[in-house]
């Protein structure tokens, strides 16, 4: 099953996501800020990264892009995610390497849908 | 002699007219006694003479030798002083007499005795002795003497002049005290005044003694002329204690005026400040919010879908159906608070513009996809117009879908088993592009149309209650494609359906242009000859706008000055003084309003013209602080050249001053004036009004009433409460409704009341004609 890290430091939001995902299949690793998103990126090498932007200690923005950065990691497709209203995120998320964007409320189909596409477009490594 | 009073100069005149005529006088007195007293003696020497010769001749013929003569006995009197009598051949004296104690010495004798001479100034006289037979047989010698009666006379004679001349002088300084009565008191009195009014510049001194002749005269045209000085001091200090009034009241209204204006300033720039504040604060509140309220929204609805899926995974459909409920309630607060969002950055100015290329009919799709469910909700069927090659625009994709969808759902909203019609196409002229939702719903009475695109405003109040909504998603659609420089317009039949359509260019540029109309030939020239080119000082922080405006000013012939902040501006304006002001009002550090403040607080900049170039807000607040002008940005560039003109042309000997706040008014109103060849100045309120009045006094004043900053009232009281402008007529021409308290105000203190719109332009220049004519011929 592919491997999703989350990385959200609302434990309520990281609380439902990781319930409602793992409901469909996922398995779900968590980080709560920036730094430990990055970490556990190197470490886990997961199939997709869920990147919530106002992170503490380490944003969103940045974290995307150490993992684009760091060659074992820039292989990871990632997910901006933001809260609404603020359109100048979308480009700026878009700008840091994430590879596609999605604003908080989730709309858990519209997120669904979203994820899915780009597991096909980077598919996942079977497990070695 | 003139240091002497007259009295004594009058005493000294005629003393010295006595001592001349008595001088006279005693000469010739003198001389005439002298010749009577010489003619006297000449005719007792003759007497002698003949007694001495006709008794010596015969004694002297007897002997020729005869030394014994006895002269003494021989005639001589008292009044000869010597004798002696002289021979032929002989120098010595055969006799000669002296009379006792005086001493004479007896001359030799001439050479031919014979000859009988008289010295009448010696009394000296020579006489031949000749005997009866003509012989000559000596001379005789006599010289007589004044006599003492004689010496007597002469002494007596001076006694008498001395004694004339002293009663003479006496009666002279007695007549001379008298007529100092009569003549001298008069002019000395007349001298006293003089020089007491010369001293104590009291001009109510008059010369009391009367006179006649000449001197009457003088002292009637002195006094008179004292009359016409004193009338003329009198009015003098009366007018000047009139100006010193004048202008204890004119400092006296301009320092109401200043504390007025600074009153105002202060209120203005506070509620400025608490608006400015207030405006942050709502800003901050709303976007802190917004996120403080999604937070938990996200939870409710998060954990309601959980709930909701595992409801369903059960079966339990009561629970998913009321979890469905919280859901659509939660989902509404969250729009709802995302539009309050989008409204309040809109109105802070903070909302800004992401471009972006995209392709029009995919991004459509994906609204439609969104959309969809809400279409089909009320059993509408959606008919999609757009054509795959449509292409790519380049725009703020997030703020088109935005629209889009509101558009979507507000069609679906108001329509129930309709048609919801997507059109898209780009339209001929190539450069914008058209989205129209076209629905059969309920649509609008041309009424609601009027209040669509306000915030917070829906058709009625009962569609809130029927439809839900909060009537923010047409104001915010309106902002962004109005941001985009495009619109959306409306169309729409009561029960028929509605139609709205969105318009963008294809590119949107994100810059406006800053400066408009720049093309050389229809900008106003300076009124001053090139070698006098004004000084303009540009205080903008805009770097864009300071370069655009000096390229312009300087062809239009100014020397212009630049300032990239407040501050700086200030600095420089005290530094050079230039002949006008051009400020920008929003500038980061100092704003233009402060700015402003501070330039009217400066004496020596006070009077600087100012021209406010600004965005739209804030405009009034800018005129109530004393602004010339105010013109809105993008600049035009013809306006601009035009406005500076007319602030810096010098003002015509006699005008009509226009003070008017709307520039329509003031534009007709010229013009009319300009039709009958009558000069005019316009001011957009009384504190422009006001530096204009300062510089020459118009014809007459053609007055709005409600104007912002300095109103009509509160110029009409500067200008009646002033004795330099209380004379200028001034006309009314207010679109107010006057009330009967106002109406007796104006009624004394103007020459007549227009109302706007109700009065023609035959009515206007009717009231105005009488006035203008007489004061142009009152002033040539
Ligand atoms: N397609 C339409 N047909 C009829 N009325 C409409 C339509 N679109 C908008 N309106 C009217 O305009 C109002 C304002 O709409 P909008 O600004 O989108 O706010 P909301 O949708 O929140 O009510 C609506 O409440 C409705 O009265
Ligand atoms: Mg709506």
């Amino acid at each position: 099953m592919p491997k999703i890290l989350l990385v959200e430091d609302n434990e309520m939001n990281r609380d439902m996501l990781t319930r409602r995902l793992e409901k469909r299949g996922y398995t779900i690793s968590i980080a709560v800020d920036g730094g430990e998103g990055v970490a556990k990126a190197k470490a886990e090498l997961p199939d997709l990264i869920l990147m919530d932007m106002s992170l503490p200690v380490l944003d969103g923005w940045d974290a995307t892009r150490q993992v684009k950065a760091d060659d074992t990691t820039k292989g990871i497709p990632v997910i901006a995610l933001t809260a609404h209203a603020m359109e100048g995120d979308r480009q700026k998320a878009l700008g840091a390497g994430c590879d596609d964007f999605d604003t908080k409320p989730v709309e858990l189909n519209r997120l669904l849908l979203k994820i899915e596409e780009l597991l096909k477009k980077f598919p996942p490594k079977p497990a070695a | 002699m003139k240091s002497l009073s007259f009295r004594w100069q009058l005493t000294l005149f005629i003393l010295m007219i006595c001592g001349v005529t008595l001088s006279l006088a005693m000469v010739g007195l003198y001389l005439y006694e002298r010749r009577q007293g010489d003619s006297e003696i000449q005719s007792r020497l003759e007497k002698t003479q003949l007694l001495m010769v006709g008794n010596l001749a015969p004694l002297l013929e007897q002997n020729p030798e005869a030394t014994d003569l006895q002269l003494g006995a021989l005639g001589v009197d008292s009044q000869i002083a010597a004798a002696a009598v002289f021979v032929p051949g002989k120098s010595r004296a055969l006799a000669q007499y002296v009379r006792f104690g005086a001493h004479e010495v007896i001359p030799p004798p001439p050479a031919n005795l014979a000859k009988s001479t008289f010295d009448p100034r010696r009394l000296i006289a020579w006489t031949p002795i000749t005997s009866g037979t003509n012989r000559t047989l000596g001379l005789l010698y006599l010289k007589a003497e004044e006599s003492e009666s004689d010496k007597q006379r002469t002494t007596d004679l001076l006694k008498l002049a001395l004694i004339i001349f002293s009663s003479a002088a006496f009666l002279a300084i007695s007549v001379a005290f008298r007529l100092g009565g009569r003549f001298t008191a008069p002019i000395t009195e007349l001298a006293q005044v003089a020089s007491s009014v010369q001293r104590t510049h009291d001009y109510g001194k008059r010369v009391e003694s009367a006179a006649s002749g000449e001197i009457g005269e003088l002292i009637e045209s002195f006094n008179a002329m004292l009359e016409t000085i004193e009338t003329k001091t009198s009015e003098l200090e009366q007018a000047r204690e009139t100006a010193e009034g004048a202008k204890d009241q004119l400092e006296e209204a301009n320092r109401t005026l200043e504390a007025r204006v600074e009153d105002r300033t202060k209120l203005l720039a506070k509620a400025v400040k608490d608006a400015e504040e207030a405006s942050k604060a709502k800003s901050s509140f709303l976007a802190k919010m917004s996120h403080e309220l999604r937070t938990p929204l996200n939870a409710i609805i998060g954990y309601s879908e959980i709930l909701r899926e595992d409801a369903v995974d059960d079966g339990d459909a009561r629970t998913a159906d009321d979890l469905d409920k919280v859901l659509n309630a939660a989902r509404h607060l969250l729009g709802l608070i995302n539009d309050v969002l989008d409204i309040s950055k809109i109105e802070a100015g903070k909302m800004d513009l992401y471009l972006e290329t995209f392709d029009v009919a995919k991004t459509v799709g994906e609204v439609i996809a969104t959309a969809s469910p809400l279409i089909s909700k009320k059993g509408n069927t959606l008919a999609l117009d757009c054509p795959a090659d449509t292409g790519a625009m380049h725009a703020d994709v997030t703020k088109l879908r935005q629209m889009l969808l509101n558009l979507l759902s507000n069609a679906s909203k108001f329509t129930e088993k309709g048609t919801i019609t997507l059109k898209v196409h780009r339209l001929p002229d190539g450069e914008s592009i058209e989205f129209a939702v076209v629905d059969t719903g309920i649509g609008m009475t041309p009424e609601q149309l009027t209040r669509l695109f306000q915030a917070f405003s829906q058709a009625d109040a009962s569609t809130t209650s029927k439809y839900g909504g909060t009537g923010l998603g047409l104001a915010i659609s309106k902002q962004f494609a109005q941001m985009m420089l495009g619109d959306i317009t409306v169309t729409s039949t009561s029960g028929v359906g509605s139609t709205f359509t969105i318009r963008l260019p294809v590119t949107v540029e994100t810059k406006k242009p800053k400066v408009v109309n720049t093309s050389t030939q229809r900008l106003t020239r300076s009124p001053f000859p090139v070698e006098k080119r004004p000084k303009i000082l540009v205080i903008d922080d805009d770097k864009d706008i300071r370069v655009l405006i000096t390229e312009i000013l300087d062809q239009s012939g100014y020397e212009v000055f630049t300032a990239g902040s407040g501050q700086q501006g200030l600095d420089l304006a005290a530094q050079m003084v230039p002949n006008l002001i051009i400020l920008d009002l929003m500038m980061p550090g100092m704003d233009g309003w402060t700015v402003l403040t501070k330039l009217q607080h400066k004496p020596s900049l006070a009077d600087v013209p100012v021209i406010i170039l600004s965005g739209a807000s804030g405009l009034e607040m800018a005129m109530s602080l004393g602004a010339a002008a105010v013109l809105f940005k993008p600049v035009d560039a013809y306006q601009l050249t035009a406005e500076i003109a007319t602030q810096l042309a010098p003002l015509p000997p006699s005008y009509v001053l226009l003070v008017e706040d709307d520039a329509d008014s003031r534009t007709l109103i010229t013009r009319l004036l300009d039709t009958e060849g009558w000069n005019s100045r316009s001011a957009i309120n009384g504190n422009a009004a006001l530096r204009i009045l300062k510089q020459a006094s118009p014809a007459m004043i053609i007055l709005d009433l409600k104007m912002a900053g300095m109103n009509g009232f509160e110029l009409l009281e500067v200008i009646v409460k002033n004795p330099a402008w209380s004379k200028i007529p001034v006309i009314i021409v207010t679109s107010m409704d006057l009330t009967a308290d106002m109406r007796d105000y104006l009624t004394p203190r103007t020459v007549g009341i227009l109302y706007k719109g109700r009065f023609s332009r035959e009515d206007l220049l009717g009231a105005i004609r009488p006035v203008v004519q007489n004061a142009t011929l009152s002033s040539t």
